[in-house]
C-alpha cells in the first residue's frame, strides 16, 4: 500500500556542507535522495524506512565523470545514460557500458545513478558486477572528513554495508588498469529488458602464455550480496583454460556462492547458469571472441 | 449510360485511427479523467483471508484520519440488491462478475474480496485511512488448489452453449488400439489482463437521487447500466454509463467488478461524486483473470496420419459464485477431423477472486494443447506437422456436422510456408546453431469463432453532407470505431472525412459487451440497418416530388455515392443530400436500425483461422528464449481496415509471446493471495522481447457475415504459446506442457 506523503519530509539542501549536516546533526534521521528510482518504489509500496530525505541531485561535487592517467572517477549521481555515452568507459570499462545499457529503460536511466545503485545494495543489482570486477573503490565523505574504500569490502550482508550513518558515498574511483583485459557481462533475466536479474556475471581475464595471468570474476543474484569470487579466482590464475580448469573452477564458484529460491528462480537454475557463465566467459577469453 | 468514376470505398482501405490523435495529445478521456465538481476520493480495503467472516471492523482510526469522509463497510452500506451474473442466465445478460453481495454480507469468500470503501476528499487520504481500518476474521478453511480439489469436480451444465461432455464414437479404444499415438498432460498458470488503464469509475448522483451517471472503465457500458438499474432500484433510463475510451480490457472490463456499485454506493450516502480508481495491487486482487488449465490431449492415427481418436479433456478453476467455465475445447471441436472423438471439461471450486474473460478464453489456453499435441504427433510420425493438419482437415465441421461458411486454413499454410521459407527448417530437433544459439522453427493453427450479437445503431445525415451514426459499442483500442466509419461511409456514399462514429455510452442504442470479437460485425450490421432506414427515408422524399430527377423511381433503382442519391441507369440524374435537405428545409435525416444473426448463420459452422509460423533462438547455457522471427496468415473474412486488423493481430501475436514465455500469475498457496501483483514482477513481454512480427491475411469474404467480415481480435493470441513451444521443441529436443516455458525447464 502507498505510503501517506505527508508523514514524508524532502528537503533540498544549498550546498554539500548542508547536506552533510543534515546527517551529522540528526544521526540515521535522514537519508539521500537520488535519483530516487528505488526510493519511490519503496514509496509506493510503503515501505520507506525513513521519513527524512534531502535530495542530492543538485549538489555539483557529486556529478561528472573525472579521468586522470591512473583512473576514471565516477560522480556518485552520474546516470546510466551518462555512463552509456561516455568514450573512455566504452573503451576501457565496456561492462559497466553495457550494464548501464541493461539497466531499466530509457528513463531510468536518466535518472538513476551509479552511487544509488550501489548504497540501495540489492544483491541483483547489475552495475556493481561490473564494478566489483573493474576493482572499483569508494569515495566517503562526512563532516569528519573523507575516506576510501576497496568496493569488494563495502557489502557486509543483506543490504548491509561499510557506510556510517553521517556519510555520502562521493565518487566511484576506477583504476585504469583494463586495456589488456578481455570483458565479459551477461545479465540474465526472463525478458529482455526490464526484468530483475536471474543471475548477473561480470568478468575479466587476461591470458599470457595460454594461462591465466588476471582474472576477476563477480556475480549477481547469487548471494546476499554482490559478490567478487576470489576463490574461483584463486583456482584460474596461473592455469591454462582447458577442460580440467574449467571444471575446477565451476565446482569453486559452485562453492563459493549461495543463491536462494525465490519467485524469480531457483537457487538450482542460479547454480547451473552461474557455472555455464563462468565456463562460457573462460572460454570466450580463451578463444578470443569478445562480446 | 454515361461513364462515371467509381471511387473505391473506404472498406478495405488502411486508415490510422480515428481516436489515434485524441490519444497520442492526450485529449482522449478516460473514466477517471473526467472533471466533475466537488469529487470526493475512494480507496478499497481488501481482504487478508481467503474465506470467513467478519468478527469486528474498526473503522474509528481510518475516519478520525485527515480528509475522510467516510468509511463504508457491511455495517453501513446501503442495500445493493442481487443481479445476474455475468454468462450464468441466458435469459437475462447480466453484468456482476460475481454473486457475492460486497459489503452487503460479512461473508469472505477470496483473498482481495473489497470489505470496505474509505472516501476522503483526495486520493492519498483515502488510501491512507483505508491502511488505517483493523478487520478481525474468523477464519475458515478454504479451497485454494485445483489440484488438490480435483476429486470433487464437477461438470458445469453446458460451456458457453456447448456440451460439456461429448462423445462420438469410442475415442478411449481407439487410443488403446492405435498405431501412433501421443497423450499428455498440458498446463497453464494463472494470468491477468493487465490493462495498461486501471479499472476506474466515477458516479456522480443527481440530487433527488433518482438519477445516476457513471463514468467507467468498461467493456459493457450497456450491461453496466442494466446492472446499477437493479442494484440501486433505479429506472434504466436514468442511469448513464459512459465510456467513451477505455484503455484496454482483454476480457477483465467486460463484467462489473466490486468497485463499481461500491463507488456508486459510495457516492451516494456522501452525496457528492465518488471517484475510484484501483491500484494495479487493487486491480489483482479484486479483478480475476484467467483460469489455470490442467489438460490432457490424447491423439491416436493411423499409418497414413489420419487421427483415429482426438481426446481433449481437463480441469480449469472457478467459484461458487460465479461458475466460469473456460471453453478450453472449443478448438478441438472444429480444427481436425477424427474418427472418435471425446471432449470434457470438468470445473474445481475454489475460493478465490472469480476468474473471467481474458483474451480468447478456451481458445488461448486450448489452442496451446492441442496444437502442441498435432506437433508432437507429428514428430512422432516423422511427418511435416504442416502436412499432418493437411491430412486431417475436415470438409464439414467435425462435431456439429455443419458445412463451414468460410475456411481457407490450408492456403493460409501454403502462403504462410512460403513466405516464412518453412522448407529451410530442419525436422530433426537441436540441428540449426548460430553460436551459442539453438535455433528452431515451429507452426501452429489459430482459431476463433466468428460470433455475431444482436446491436442496434442510430444515424443521422446532415444538410452540410456530413453524418454521424450512434451505438453504445466500445472503443479499447481495437480500431472498432474507425472500422464503423469506413462501414458507414460506404453504406451512404459519403467519404471517410464525412463521417464519424460515436460510442461509449449507454443513452445511444443498444450495443453487447466487447467480447468475442464481435463487434465488427455485431454493431456492423446494425450500422448497415439504421443506414438502410435513413436512405429510404431519403428516397421516401425525393420519389415523390415533382422537383426532384429521382421522382418516380423505386428504390433499388437508385444507389447512394458522393453525397447524393443518384438513378443506377442514368448517372448524371441524381442529387445530393445537402439539396435535398434544403429543399425540405431539413437539418437532417435519422435512420435507426437493429441486427442479430440471421437463422443462416444457424446452418453453418463460422469460424477464423490463422497459420502461425515461429522462430526462437535458445540460449543453450542459460535457458533463454527469443522469439526471432513470427509470422500470422490469416483467415478472418474481408478485412475492413489491413491497418488496424494488423495491428490486433500484432497485439494479440505479443500477448502469446507473453503468455509463452513469461506470464504468471504467483499465489500463495496458504493463503490465496496474489504476490507478484505488479508489472515489474508479473512479466508481460516488453519491446525488445517482441521481433518484429509479419502479418499477412488472406482477405477472403464470408458470404454469410455483414461486410464478408469476422472480428480480428482474440484470434491474435490463439496458437501462439504452442507455435513458440512447438519452434522450442525443434531448437532444443524439450518439449515443454507447462507454462511459461521460463528458462530453468529449458535447462
Ligand atoms: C523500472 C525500474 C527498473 C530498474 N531496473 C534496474 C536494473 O535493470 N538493474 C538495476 O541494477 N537496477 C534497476 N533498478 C533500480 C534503480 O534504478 C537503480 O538501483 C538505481 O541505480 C538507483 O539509483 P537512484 O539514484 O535512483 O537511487 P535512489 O532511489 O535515489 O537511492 C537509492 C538508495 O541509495 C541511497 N543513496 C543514493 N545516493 C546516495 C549517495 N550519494 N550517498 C549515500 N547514499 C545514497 C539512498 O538513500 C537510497 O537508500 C530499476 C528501478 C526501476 C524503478
Amino acid at each position: 500500500m502507498r505510503a501517506y506523503l505527508p508523514d514524508y519530509e524532502l528537503r533540498v539542501p544549498k550546498d554539500l556542507e548542508e547536506a552533510l549536516a543534515f546527517l551529522a546533526n540528526e544521526p540515521g534521521m535522514w537519508k539521500p535522495f537520488a535519483g530516487g528510482t528505488d526510493l519511490m518504489v519503496l514509496l509506493e509500496a510503503g515501505k520507506l524506512e525513513h521519513t527524512k530525505f534531502f535530495s542530492v541531485w543538485n549538489l555539483a561535487e557529486l556529478r561528472g565523470i573525472e579521468v586522470t592517467d591512473e583512473s576514471v572517477t565516477l560522480g556518485a549521481l552520474t546516470t546510466y545514460t551518462e555512463v552509456r555515452r561516455n568514450s573512455i568507459l566504452q573503451e576501457e570499462f565496456p561492462m559497466l557500458c553495457v550494464a548501464a545499457r541493461e539497466t531499466g529503460g530509457i528513463a531510468i536511466q536518466n535518472r538513476g545513478t551509479i552511487g544509488g545503485n550501489i548504497v540501495n545494495a540489492s544483491p541483483a543489482a547489475d552495475s556493481p558486477p561490473a564494478l566489483l570486477a573493474y576493482d572499483a573503490e569508494l569515495e566517503l565523505l562526512s563532516s569528519k572528513g573523507a575516506r576510501k574504500i576497496p568496493y569488494k569490502d563495502f557489502h557486509t550482508g543483506y543490504k548491509q554495508m561499510k557506510l556510517r550513518d553521517d556519510e555520502l558515498l562521493t565518487g566511484i574511483r576506477l583504476p585504469r588498469t583494463t586495456k589488456s583485459l578481455r570483458h565479459y557481462y551477461r545479465k540474465v533475466g526472463t525478458r529482455k529488458a526490464q526484468a530483475i536479474s536471474k543471475v548477473c556475471f561480470a568478468g575479466v581475464a587476461k591470458i599470457e602464455d595460454e594461462s591465466v595471468a588476471d582474472v576477476r570474476i563477480a556475480l549477481g543474484s547469487v548471494a546476499p550480496i554482490v559478490l567478487r569470487c576470489e576463490k574461483t579466482e584463486a583456482v584460474l590464475r596461473g592455469k591454462s583454460v582447458d577442460e580440467r580448469t574449467i571444471s575446477a573452477a565451476r565446482a569453486a564458484l559452485i562453492n563459493e556462492i549461495a543463491p536462494i529460491d525465490d519467485i524469480r528462480s531457483t537457487a538450482k537454475y542460479r547454480l547451473r547458469v552461474a557455472a555455464n557463465l563462468l565456463e562460457d566467459f573462460l572460454k570466450t577469453v580463451r578463444d578470443g571472441e569478445l562480446n | 449510360m454515361s461513364a462515371r468514376i467509381v471511387k473505391p470505398g473506404a472498406i478495405g482501405q488502411p486508415f490510422s485511427r480515428v481516436d489515434g490523435r485524441l490519444k497520442v495529445t492526450g485529449k482522449a478521456t478516460f473514466a477517471a479523467e473526467y472533471k466533475v465538481e466537488n469529487v470526493a476520493h475512494g480507496a478499497l480495503v481488501f481482504s487478508q483471508i481467503a474465506r470467513g467472516k467478519i468478527k469486528n471492523i474498526e473503522t474509528s482510526a481510518a475516519r478520525n484520519a485527515p480528509g475522510v469522509i467516510l468509511v463504508l463497510t457491511h455495517e453501513n452500506a446501503p442495500e445493493m440488491k442481487k443481479t445476474p451474473v455475468f454468462g450464468s442466465d441466458s435469459e437475462e445478460m447480466g453484468a456482476a462478475s460475481s454473486s457475492i453481495l460486497y459489503l452487503n454480507t460479512d461473508e469472505v469468500y477470496f483473498n482481495g474480496q473489497p470489505v470496505a470503501v474509505v472516501v476522503a476528499e483526495t486520493l492519498e487520504q483515502a488510501e491512507h485511512a483505508a491502511t488505517l481500518v483493523a478487520v478481525e476474521y474468523e477464519e475458515k478453511q478454504a479451497k485454494l488448489i485445483l489440484q488438490a480439489e480435483k476429486p470433487d469436480a464437477v461438470l458445469p451444465e453446458h460451456i458457453p452453449g456447448e456440451p460439456s461432455d461429448l462423445k462420438q464414437g469410442d475415442a478411449e479404444g481407439a487410443l488403446a488400439e492405435a498405431l501412433y499415438k501421443v497423450d499428455n498432460i498440458y498446463t497453464t498458470p494463472p494470468f491477468n489482463h493487465n490493462a495498461i488503464e486501471l479499472h476506474a469509475t466515477l458516479a456522480e448522483w443527481s440530487e433527488d437521487e433518482k438519477s445516476l451517471t457513471v463514468y467507467d472503465s468498461t467493456q459493457y457500458v450497456i450491461g453496466v447500466q442494466e446492472m446499477l438499474a437493479k442494484k440501486f432500484s433505479l429506472r434504466k433510463e436514468n442511469v448513464r454509463v459512459i465510456g467513451s475510451f477505455v484503455g484496454g480490457g482483454f476480457g477483465g472490463k467486460g463484467n462489473a467488478w466490486a468497485h463499481v456499485s461500491l463507488t456508486v454506493a459510495a457516492a451516494k450516502v456522501v452525496k457528492r461524486p465518488v471517484k475510484l480508481v484501483l491500484s494495479r495491487e487493487g486491480v489483482h486482487l479484486s479483478v480475476g483473470g484467467r483460469t489455470p488449465t490442467e489438460q490432457r490431449v490424447a491423439l491416436a492415427a493411423n499409418d497414413v496420419g489420419k487421427l483415429t481418436a482426438l481426446i481433449h479433456t481437463g480441469f480449469t478453476q472457478t467459484t461458487e459464485h460465479n461458475n466460469f467455465a473456460e471453453q478450453f475445447t472449443f478448438p478441438a471441436r472444429h480444427l481436425y477431423k477424427s474418427e472418435n472423438i471425446w471432449l470434457r471439461q470438468e470445473m474445481v471450486h475454489l475460493d478465490i477472486v472469480p476468474n473471467t474473460f481474458m483474451r480468447a478464453p478456451g481458445e488461448s489456453p486450448g489452442t496451446f494443447a492441442l496444437e502442441s499435441a498435432i506437433d508432437e504427433l507429428a514428430h512422432e510420425m516423422g511427418i511435416d506437422p504442416i502436412e499432418l493438419r493437411a491430412r486431417n482437415e475436415p470438409d464439414r465441421d467435425p462435431v456439429k456436422d455443419l458445412p463451414f461458411s468460410m475456411r481457407n486454413i490450408k492456403e493460409a499454410y501454403r502462403v504462410g510456408a512460403e513466405m516464412f521459407g518453412w522448407s529451410k527448417r530442419h525436422a530433426a530437433p537441436r540441428t540449426m546453431r548460430d553460436g551459442r544459439f539453438l535455433i528452431g522453427c515451429g507452426v501452429a493453427t489459430a482459431f476463433y469463432p466468428a460470433y455475431q450479437f444482436p446491436a442496434a445503431a442510430r444515424v443521422e445525415i446532415h444538410a452540410d453532407g456530413t453524418a454521424i451514426a450512434q451505438s453504445a459499442m466500445h472503443e479499447m483500442g481495437m480500431g472498432s470505431a474507425t472500422a464503423q466509419a469506413q462501414n458507414l461511409a460506404d453504406e451512404l456514399g459519403l467519404s471517410f472525412e464525412q463521417v464519424r462514429f460515436e460510442y461509449g455510452d449507454s443513452n445511444f442504442p443498444y450495443a453487447p459487451v466487447a467480447g468475442g470479437s464481435n463487434s465488427t460485425i455485431s454493431v456492423g450490421a446494425a450500422v448497415k440497418a439504421a443506414c438502410d432506414d435513413a436512405k429510404k427515408k431519403i428516397h421516401g422524399l425525393v420519389g415523390e416530388d415533382d422537383a426532384s430527377p429521382l421522382k418516380g423511381t423505386r428504390f433499388d433503382e437508385v444507389e447512394f455515392r458522393e453525397g447524393g442519391i443518384y438513378r443506377r441507369d442514368d448517372a448524371t440524374k441524381g442529387e445530393t443530400f445537402h439539396a435535398i435537405l434544403r429543399r425540405f428545409e431539413e437539418d437532417k435525416i435519422e435512420g435507426e436500425g437493429e441486427a442479430a444473426p440471421g437463422a443462416e448463420s444457424e446452418k453453418y459452422s463460422m469460424g477464423s483461422y490463422g497459420a502461425l509460423f515461429c522462430e526462437v533462438r535458445v540460449d543453450e547455457e542459460t535457458g533463454e528464449v527469443r522469439v526471432s522471427r513470427f509470422l500470422g496468415v490469416y483467415d478472418c473474412g474481408k478485412i475492413i481496415n489491413p491497418k488496424t486488423a494488423s495491428s490486433q493481430w500484432r497485439g494479440g501475436i505479443t500477448m502469446g509471446i507473453g503468455m509463452a514465455l513469461t506470464e504468471e500469475a504467483l499465489f500463495d498457496v496458504r493463503k490465496g493471495r496474489i504476490v507478484n501483483p505488479s508489472l515489474a514482477e508479473y512479466h508481460l513481454p516488453v519491446n525488445l522481447d517482441v521481433p518484429n512480427i509479419e502479418i499477412h491475411f488472406l482477405d477472403i469474404p464470408d458470404p454469410l457475415t455483414p461486410m464478408g467480415a469476422h472480428g480480428v481480435g482474440e484470434i491474435g493470441i490463439t496458437g501462439v504459446a504452442a507455435a513458440v513451444a512447438n519452434a522450442v521443441f525443434n531448437a532444443t529436443g524439450k518439449r515443454i506442457r507447462d507454462l511459461p516455458i521460463t528458462l530453468d525447464k529449458l535447462l
